[in-house]
């Protein structure tokens, strides 16, 4: 079987080439002046500002454009670090160009009657918008490993399943970069597929591997009997705008397979991208150069707070919706919000951070949600299927409101939270706040949850 | 005159002029002081420390940015280098004597590093000499690193939990030299969590760079 490559094998060449041929740079070098010099010029250039204080979900066109505008300059100026070769890749105003003239507008993922499409979204249209919804990455024991996706994907709500990474495989610690790697990856697939295969939605997308640090595991398992090509492939890039051979040797691989690809990048909001607008410019420049130098379908920013590691921190919920809006006014790519609280399971205020964030981002043209890196995503077991089914209650009821409409409604959603993120609260694990035997959430945690739409309904009239 | 040198004051001049990354006037805020009678000594735990301290306080809660914490570290160093130290070198004043030495790595596997770097520069502004290894370093080149250099403490970081093997691997290999109790070893990073590190018997586990700070000057009070 001949196959045919998403991406021509010239085009991947010449992506690889810019990491040999680009001008050499000291990482200390590209950090204070290609990233942080670079962004403090831009924001003066473009005068890109708002008051925190005053809306958290902006409806100023004007503004949306000119921070696009800094956006692709950054990503021209500055390009991609290649931490391997310590060389710049630099992409011409042209390559850019036909990068986003190409960036496709639809993406299928998943199979038979589980196959959901994807279409690229503007700001405030009321049409639907996925939920992708599972322990992401979150470490799970590999006995546990069938019962948490099953008590996922038993979710009518959720369209994509996102894994969890195991702990373990066959009993024996996962190392990075070795065969452990592919080993732990296919056992990854198998039980996926297998808990797939028990709660009936056997081509349900999968977003993968998660169990795998290196490119190894997705290598080998993207692959005959192991994750299929319409699953959701993750790839990315790091902070600030950085690109590792792993990352590219996973792009070249997709896009060669023809596996769909979903593509993240995190900027530090308090790093060396700055505050808010340092973040939000960094963030239209990241998504474009994604696209250009991995190739996926499907793209989306996850800033962490330098020391909280969340994206819920009130002064970056209208820095991500304005890179947002950005992007979905002068692009056409497929964009996702993500969701990255503070708080864990049986803490309420788990379920106000991601209804702020959410509104936010349904509203700024996302095509899905990513639901829910619970507790900041760092705490073994620390997450359930109630909070994913939550966020995708907002996120349908939100589709349609104005940005108007949501600012209003996410100011006071912060009121909430705010003064009790001072920390990460973990809350509970799965085991403690869901009942492992019919796989739904303990009397006190549901209690919470009917308490948290309770009032949501009543104070902002959103009917979840 | 060191009598009368007032060091609160002396404290917020030099702290904004970090803060405006104002090298110039740092410099000469410097030299004049020390002209005036304070030994580099006493400048350095009198307005240098506390500055600094002031300022990686300012990063914990935000108020200034990381590149903020970094320019105002590099003008610190180009004082140290180019007015304290020469000046204790020509004088029999005492040395200004790093709280610890501490080696960071970010565990092989992992390429992860911006976290490790915070960890860096504040255990620095804090008054730490720190050896920091980079990312994706093997076990026994941590080792091997900590033995070369003498350090007091080490400091290993990973994202992903598919690395803490090699985390682990530090502990063991230390043990079968017999070498363990020489070194202070401190976690950090989103996969080892407080229980892995006391698993290992680990000194400690920090979530947070302010935290790991705290935590390398309890192990340094604890080991004078």
């Amino acid at each position: 079987m001949v196959n045919i490559p998403k991406v021509e094998p010239q085009l991947m060449a010449s992506v690889l080439d810019k990491t040999e041929k680009g001008p050499w740079v000291e990482e200390t070098e590209w950090d204070r002046h290609f990233i942080n010099q670079t962004i403090k010029e831009l924001v003066k250039k473009y005068n890109i500002t708002w008051e925190t204080s005053k809306s958290m979900v902006l409806s100023d066109d004007g503004l949306a454009d000119r921070l696009f505008t800094a956006g692709l300059e950054l990503a021209l100026q500055s390009g991609l670090y290649c931490i391997d070769t310590h060389r710049r890749m630099i992409w011409s105003k042209e390559e850019l160009e036909n990068v986003l003239a190409n960036t496709p507008r639809e993406v299928k993922v998943g199979e038979g009657k589980d196959e959901v499409t994807f279409r690229k979204r503007n700001m405030e249209e009321n049409s639907y918008v996925g939920v992708i919804g599972g322990p992401y990455g979150i470490p799970f024991p590999e006995e546990l490993f069938i019962p948490v996706i099953k008590s996922y994907a038993q979710e009518p709500l959720l369209d994509i399943i996102d894994t969890p990474s195991l702990q373990t495989t066959y009993g024996y610690e996962i190392r990075a970069g070795t065969p452990w790697d592919q080993l732990a990856v296919w056992q990854e697939a198998a039980l996926t597929f297998e808990a797939l295969r028990q709660v009936g939605r056997p081509g349900m997308p999968i977003g993968c591997a998660n169990s795998s640090a290196s490119p190894l595991g997705e290598l080998s398992s993207t692959s005959y009997g192991g994750f299929r090509r319409n699953d959701w492939h993750h790839n990315s890039i790091m902070s600030e705008l950085k690109v590792s051979y792993s990352d590219l040797i996973r792009a070249v691989h997709f896009s060669q397979t023809g596996a769909i690809s979903h593509n993240f990048y995190n900027p530090i909001y308090g790093g060396y991208a700055g505050g808010g607008e340092g973040i939000a410019i960094v963030t239209v420049a990241g998504m474009i150069l994604l696209r250009a130098c991995l190739w996926g379908e499907s793209f989306n920013p996850g800033p962490s707070h330098a020391h909280l590691s969340c994206n819920t921190f009130p002064p970056m919920i209208p820095a991500q919706a304005v890179a947002l809006q950005a992007l979905a006014r002068n692009s056409n790519m497929i964009l996702a919000g993500f969701l990255r609280p503070t708080s864990g399971p049986c803490v309420k205020e788990l379920f106000f951070e991601i209804a702020a964030l959410t509104i936010a981002q349904v509203v700024s043209g996302v095509s899905f949600m990513k639901a829910v890196h619970t507790a900041t995503g760092r705490f073994p077991m620390h997450c359930t299927p109630l909070e994913a089914r939550f966020a995708a209650q907002i996120t349908h009821a939100a589709e349609g409101l104005t940005r108007k409409e949501a600012d209003s409604i996410v100011i006071k959603l912060i009121e909430k939270y705010k003064d009790n993120q001072k920390t990460i609260r973990a809350g509970k694990s799965f085991t403690e706040a869901y009942d492992i035997g019919s796989l739904q959430p303990t009397k006190e945690w549901q209690d919470m949850y009917e308490e948290a739409c309770h009032e949501i309904n009543n104070e902002f009239g959103i009917s979840v | 005159m060191s009598k009368d040198f007032n060091f609160s004051q002396g404290q917020d001049i030099l702290t904004n002029l970090l803060l405006d990354g104002d090298t110039d006037q740092a410099m000469a805020f410097t030299k004049i002081t020390i002209s005036d009678g304070i030994s580099p000594m006493e400048y350095f735990e009198g307005c240098i420390a506390p500055s600094l301290e002031k300022i990686g306080e300012k990063f914990e809660s935000l108020e200034i940015f990381l590149p903020e914490m970094v320019f105002a570290a590099d003008i610190v160093q180009k004082i140290n280098d180019e007015i304290l130290t020469p000046a204790v070198k020509n004088s029999t004043a005492q040395r200004i004597v790093p709280l610890g030495k501490v080696l960071l790595a970010t565990v092989q596997g992992d390429l992860h590093d911006i976290g490790k770097n915070m960890v860096a520069l504040l255990l620095r502004v804090n008054g730490f000499e720190v050896l920091d290894l980079g990312i994706n370093v093997h076990p026994e080149e941590i080792i091997s690193q900590a033995e070369r250099e003498h350090v007091n403490i080490i400091g290993m970081s990973s994202l992903l939990t598919t690395c803490l093997p090699y985390m682990k691997d530090v502990f063991n290999l230390l043990n079968l030299k017999g070498t363990r109790e020489r070194y202070a070893i401190i976690l950090g990073g989103a996969a080892p969590t407080p229980d892995f590190a006391a698993g290992v018997c680990a000194d400690g586990y920090g979530h947070s760079a302010a935290e790991a700070v705290t935590l390398c000057k309890k192990i340094m009070e604890t080991r004078s």
